[in-house]
């Protein structure tokens, strides 16, 4: 397995845990669609609480208010894409 | 102003391994029909805030009345939780927080049901069924039909046990309340009718106030059998 696949899961199984999607699998997030409102369904306290996941588990301090923030949360695709550029610095 | 109140309907809950209700048509958990919780909605809530939703939406199905939750402790597993995490110097979960106020039963409720009437949360230090019926008064003076008081607890941290009361379980109760002119539960002042109902200086837990409603059904189905010889 790759480790770009390795992150796709280990960021779908941290969403879970952390946000206690007690009904979600792995297999039920799909990395294109959105994580919140339509899709996935979460809503702005899930944002906040991913905020704090990644700060915890990579390092990573994102401005709530940032337009491109907005863009790292849009699908678990660009979450991992964030993760990665923040790893490659 | 009328100063009675009466019970419409009722409902329970307690983790107890045998029905809290002595006809199990007012236990929530014995309900075949009962609709689950959106997914969502019921990740953010222990036992008893599952149990007060489940019955504050069979009580009012249509959202229209305003609701008083009491509960005399709350969530107090997030509160001692985050706590720790402070004491730890641990970054607080955004979630849990937001859970942690009296109100967020009532407010996730509400969302989940597009509620839009009054909702009102409150603690009494052990007079919450005596503040449950003042307010409920207060609304139907204000023209209300009728008012859902739904009164929980929580399960109990270990390091609060024995350092408060509380019932050993995780319990709730709620009633469907109405003005009655002729057929009062309770009179005002409620102090003087609770210490009658539960002894002075007594301070009626969710469980004490099942065990009441129980009692009340058997004296209504026994009125009936008598009325019927």
């Amino acid at each position: 397995m790759s480790e770009t696949l390795d992150l796709s899961l280990e960021l779908k199984r941290m969403i879970i845990k952390t946000l206690e999607l007690e009904d979600i699998t792995p297999e039920d997030i799909d990395p294109e669609a959105p994580l919140f409102e339509e899709g996935l369904g979460l809503d702005s306290i899930d944002a906040l609480e991913i905020g704090l996941m990644l700060q915890k588990h990579y390092g990573i301090k994102l401005d709530s208010e940032a337009e491109e923030t907005r863009q790292h949360f849009a699908s678990l695709n660009a979450l991992k894409a964030l993760v990665e550029a923040h790893r490659d610095h | 102003m009328s100063s009675s109140l009466q019970i419409e309907s009722w409902y329970a809950w307690s983790a107890a391994p045998v029905s809290c209700a002595g006809d199990e048509r007012h236990d929530i958990a014995s309900l075949s029909d009962l609709e689950p919780l959106p997914p969502l909605l019921r990740r953010r809530l222990d036992q008893a805030g599952r149990a007060t939703c489940q019955i504050l939406r069979r009580l009012d199905p249509e959202a229209a009345c305003p609701i008083v939750h009491a509960s005399r402790h709350g969530n107090t597993s997030l509160t001692w939780g985050l706590l720790t995490e402070l004491n730890d110097g641990n970054p607080l979960s955004p979630g849990r927080f937001s859970m942690s106020v009296h109100n967020a039963v009532l407010g996730l409720h509400a969302i989940a049901r597009d509620h839009r009437q009054p909702l009102q949360a409150l603690a009494a230090c052990g007079d919450e069924l005596d503040a449950l019926f003042d307010e409920a008064l207060g609304y139907l003076a204000e023209g209300y039909p009728a008012v859902i008081a739904v009164f929980s607890e929580s399960a109990l941290p270990e390091a609060y046990q024995g350092l408060t009361s509380h019932p050993a379980a995780p319990c709730v109760v709620g009633m469907r309340l109405a003005a009655s002119p002729d057929q009062s539960i309770a009179d005002r002042p409620f102090a003087h009718t609770l210490s009658l109902l539960f002894g002075d200086n007594a301070q009626p837990t969710p469980l004490d106030v099942i065990a009441w409603l129980n009692d009340l059904d058997d004296q209504q189905r026994l009125e009936r059998g008598n009325a019927c010889q």
